[in-house]
């Protein structure tokens, strides 16, 4: 009897599973079919499945027309930068929170989670005045610093979870040693934290490559355009170039996806810390 | 043989217009020669014409002043995007673009927020003569002007030639006949739609009201600037346009239909008529994306019944302005002068098939030769919309909703208007949201 | 107790590691906040050399809170909230109970699950918009060739139907990542538990009842707090999919800012819509901790 419960409760997950994989994948595969066809092939009604003629005509026309690029450039360089200023700054604020006696630690995660929530929207404007001032607007830094703002909290939130993790008598004994706070967080802590290191660091990136309103408001012109921000603005007045659209996207899509399942034990960590810490 | 029939034309209105278009352009390149070391300005232009045809213009201008380098900054966005990014950048005291494509209905937004050069102050009455009627009064707002218009554009009426001829059917001149025509080649399945138009909550939905509208013989706003679209004229104008739908010679989807939707309609084959501006024909006419080259045919718009020989078009078309933070304000002026000349409008009427606003070139019948589009427009009646105001955007914005909940059916035409009109009448108050 | 001297040194050393994190947060997120504030409370103009201030008191909001468009965009975003948090959670713990179970494929399933959160928003917007399609859009075909519609709809034609299109994209694109929420809040339940229910004759529908999800409700309200948050933040999606259409029908709030700022350069009603957003999201927050601490309470 409960062998069959077994069983058909197996079953049901199987089909779930099934259907699940299909509905994700179904969309993908439309959008990297549609940038293989020519544009008639595209305004067709009913759509065909196969392309007929297969045409690379609009990977070259996204790099060629529309700097495609460039963008990829932008998107890369911000999103590695922020990424690595965000490791460097949390490592040090958790380090202290999981480990230095200091005061108020109890407000500033909540505040932090807070923050962390806060809509884009509300500091657009001001931003916007303050980088104009600065004459940062069209810059990678107009970028890459929100970035690091928006995602600082959760990166914290997330290392200190694995800070707390590792035994406090490995601090003890570097101390013991004569080692400095620096020394013991770099030369005997964060070897072990790497996991944190590397939850921190895929959320951060998948995060800052796929910001838009920044991207659209601070950086407007096409030499520091992201790729969020390109692929929006493909579609002119008179055309909707979808197969340049999907071709574009299907290269946006690629380098993410195989950051994110090498790293996808971490991320599967990442959303695990979430849930026990929220 | 085309092609070099036009590249000729292209030399002889050249030279003659280098002669004609005389002092101001000759002294300019001469003052610039004097000037010491060469300065780059950017021309931030959409692809809305191509980009070889801007790289020409630019090669020919820079051959003519080699003390000015032009960069030019292609930005493939639609209209409302490019209009947020350049508020952006110009508010934001950004000194470049130097000079940028913008749309006719920007002079009231742009000109009330300081984000344009009032031209003219730096430029002589003679510049301005030179522009095809009424296009300078849409240029300006409150007096000043702030775009030199660079290419018109206006609605047409675009048809099947072969399916007209096979069922032996007149170009339509009014709206009822079109519908007429529309509807029997329907019934025929000679095509699967009649008529295709842009009826999406947008922008261009307003140009296609403004064109019924002002056929039924409405107005938007009265001389008093009093909001009057909740008139018989209106309701017999939108009344119509909802009878299309319903008559099923245009199809329900137009109410989602920017010009890129109707236009891949037409160019598969399936409508009959299309309404979309200037550019549509050479759309048609390309490889590889239409099934229906050689079988168009281009008119004036019809207009209602007993209203005269030819409906309104709605004017659209773009303008170059100056950005006021420009480091070269001087050099931006040459650049604009050389493109409204004759030799550069002529470029792009030929090459581009754009309309071009310098009136001789406009006229130039060899200019007209080139492109069936050029010699319907002396034929039409245009119409601005109502954007000699800041808050267009919100007038417009007005409009286009309550017309296209009309059209989807989810108001009565007469909900529509008196909706609209009070709208109208609070988004004229600059302290609405 | 006073503090030795090695603390001293240990905690100054911690104030120092952790302010370059806290400069950045508070230059980027609580300066502009209060300078929004402000901004809110001026009439703002622009002219030739720049922005011009005049303070205004509480015009702005006023104007705000008596336009119809406010409240349409704070509805309209509220509704899209609620329906798309409450979809993907019961669509999320669904797919996270049949994954929590040691099937094959588990791990092939997880990966896949992943990609949806990699991707652009953008990217899916534009997907689902060619997917839409009311002309040539391959939703109709599949619909018509099972004959379940006659002919192709206007999935973004009707204000009704274009929310509904923007939710599945939205519910497409986020429910993964609720589920490896929830997927992780199984997994922590301790499986003796349900051994304990099973003796006390709780089987199938009664342990989740009785022992699953009140075990994991922490997990659930954090994953409907981030959603409900981000939901508030909804901006993408409408851009590229109906740029807020037709009319004004799927405008979320933070567009309504967007547009009234740089479209129109109302930088003072548009900075109050932006200030009354994160008035009401605070507000939000602050409820739904004080719920999730006591639920965490609960457990330990």
């Amino acid at each position: 009897m409960r062998k069959t419960n077994q069983v058909f409760r197996k079953s049901i997950g199987y089909i779930v599973l099934v259907l699940m994989l299909l509905i994700i994948i179904a969309p993908f595969f439309w959008m990297v079919d549609t940038s293989f066809k020519s544009n008639l092939d595209i305004g067709n009604f009913p759509p065909s499945f196969i392309p007929h003629p297969f045409t690379f005509y609009h990977y070259i026309r996204a790099f060629s027309f529309y700097n495609f690029g460039i963008y990829f450039r932008n998107s890369v360089v911000i999103s590695i930068v922020a990424t690595i200023v965000v490791l460097i700054l949390a490592s040090l604020a958790s380090y202290a929170i999981a480990r230095l006696p200091i005061r108020g630690k109890a407000p500033l995660m909540v505040m932090l989670l807070a923050i962390s929530t806060f809509p884009e929207v509300a500091v657009i404007s001001p931003l916007f005045l303050i980088m104009k001032n600065l004459n940062w607007l069209n810059s990678y830094q107009s970028l890459i610093i929100p970035y690091v703002a928006f995602n600082l909290p959760f990166a914290i939130w997330v290392m200190r979870t694995y800070f707390a993790g590792i035994p406090k008598e490995l601090d003890e004994a570097a101390r013991v040693d004569g080692a400095g706070i620096m020394t013991t967080l770099f030369r005997v802590i964060m070897p072990l934290a790497t996991p944190g290191l590397f939850t921190g660091g895929v959320f951060t990136f998948v995060a800052c490559w796929t910001e838009f309103l920044f991207a659209l408001v601070f950086n407007s012109s096409t030499n520091y355009r992201t790729i969020s921000v390109g692929i929006a603005l493909f579609s002119g007045q008179f055309t909707i170039p979808y197969g340049t659209i999907f071709a574009g996207s299907t290269v946006a899509v690629l380098p993410i996806v195989i950051l994110v399942l090498i790293f996808q034990k971490w991320v599967v960590a990442g959303l695990t810390a979430g849930a026990v810490k929220g | 043989m085309k092609k070099s029939s036009v590249i000729s034309a292209v030399a002889v209105l050249s030279s003659s217009a280098m002669v004609l278009s005389g002092l101001t352009v000759q002294s300019a390149a001469a003052a610039s020669k004097h000037s010491s070391a060469p300065v780059t300005i950017v021309w931030a232009a959409g692809t809305i014409s191509g980009n070889g045809l801007k790289a020409d213009l630019i090669k020919h201008f820079e051959k003519l002043y080699p003390n000015i380098k032009v960069k030019i900054v292609a930005e493939p966005t639609n209209t409302d995007t490019t209009r947020a990014q350049l508020i952006s950048e110009i508010t934001g005291g950004a000194t470049t673009p130097d000079v940028y494509l913008g749309d006719v209905i920007w002079p009231g937004q742009f000109g009330s927020q300081h984000l344009a050069l009032p031209l003219n102050k730096y430029l002589p009455k003679s510049f301005f003569n030179q522009f095809a009627p009424g296009l300078v009064a849409g240029a300006s707002y409150k007096g000043n002007v702030y775009g030199s218009p660079w290419f018109q554009d206006s609605g047409f009426l675009y048809y099947r030639k072969d399916l007209l001829a096979k069922y032996h059917l007149a170009v339509p001149k009014t709206w009822q006949q079109l519908q007429k025509e529309a509807k029997l080649l329907v019934q025929k399945k000679a095509t699967k739609y009649g008529f295709v138009w842009e009826g999406s909550s947008y922008e261009g939905l307003t140009c296609d009201w403004m064109e019924y509208l002002t056929d039924a013989g409405g107005q938007v706003f009265n001389a008093q600037g009093q909001p009057v679209m909740n008139s018989p004229a209106a309701l017999k104008a939108l009344t119509f346009m909802r009878g299309l739908i319903t008559s099923g010679v245009t199809p329900k989807a137009v109410t989602t239909f920017t010009e890129p939707q109707a236009m891949n309609v037409f160019n598969d084959g399936q409508s009959a008529f299309l309404r979309n501006w200037d550019y549509a024909y050479t759309n048609s006419q390309t490889p590889g994306q239409s099934k229906v080259i050689g079988k168009v045919g281009v008119a004036p718009l019809p207009t209602f019944a007993g209203q005269g020989s030819a409906g309104y078009a709605c004017i659209g078309g773009w303008d170059n302005y100056i950005n006021p933070h420009s480091k070269h304000i001087q050099a931006d002026l040459t650049f604009i002068k050389y493109m409204a000349s004759v030799p550069a409008e002529t470029i792009l009427a030929t090459k581009a098939s754009e309309i071009p606003t310098n009136y001789a070139v406009q006229k130039n019948p060899k200019v007209r030769a080139l492109n069936p589009v050029l010699s319907v427009v002396s034929k039409q009646h245009l119409i601005a919309r109502p954007s000699q105001s800041p808050n267009y955007a919100k007038v417009s914005t007005a409009i286009y909703t309550n017309i296209n909940a009309a059209l989807a059916g989810q108001i009565s035409p007469k909900t529509a208007l008196s909706q609209a009109n009070s709208q109208l009448a609070s988004a004229q108050s600059s302290s609405s949201l | 107790m006073r503090r030795t001297h090695l603390e001293r040194k240990y905690a100054t050393a911690g104030y120092l590691m952790v302010s370059p994190a806290l400069l950045v947060i508070a230059l980027v997120t609580l300066f502009p906040i209060g300078y929004s504030i402000w901004m809110s409370l001026n009439s703002i103009s622009s002219t030739y050399n720049g922005f011009q201030f005049s303070f205004n008191g509480l015009t702005n909001y006023s104007i705000v809170f008596s336009n119809a468009i406010f409240w349409q965009a704070l509805l309209f975003t509220v509704i899209y909230a609620i329906v798309t948090v409450a979809v993907e959670l019961v669509l999320g713990l669904l797919v996270a109970l049949a994954l929590n179970q040691p099937i094959k494929g588990r791990g092939l399933a997880i990966a896949v699950m992943l990609i949806p959160w990699t991707l652009i928003t953008v990217i899916s917007a534009q997907m689902w918009g060619y997917i839409y399609n009311g002309i040539y859009g391959v939703l109709n075909a599949i619909l018509m060739s099972l004959h379940i519609i006659q002919s192709p709809v206007l999935w973004l034609g009707d204000p009704t139907l274009a929310t509904i299109a923007m939710m599945i994209a939205d519910i497409w694109k986020t429910t993964p990542f609720v589920t490896m929420i929830l997927l992780a809040g199984l997994q922590l339940i301790p499986s003796d538990l349900y051994e304990a229910a099973r003796i006390d004759g709780a089987t199938g529908w009664r342990s989740f009842w009785s022992v699953t999800l009140p075990l994991l409700r922490p997990s659930i309200g954090l994953a409907a707090l981030f959603r409900i948050l981000q939901a508030f933040g909804l901006f993408d999606l409408p851009f590229v999919l109906t740029n807020g259409g037709p009319g004004t029908s799927t405008e979320p709030i933070a567009m309504l800012a967007y547009k009234a700022i740089f479209s129109d350069g109302n930088y003072g009603p548009g900075t109050a819509v932006a200030v009354a957003t994160v008035g009401i999201v605070i507000i939000l927050a602050l409820v739904s901790l004080k719920a999730l601490r006591t639920q965490v309470g609960e457990i330990e």
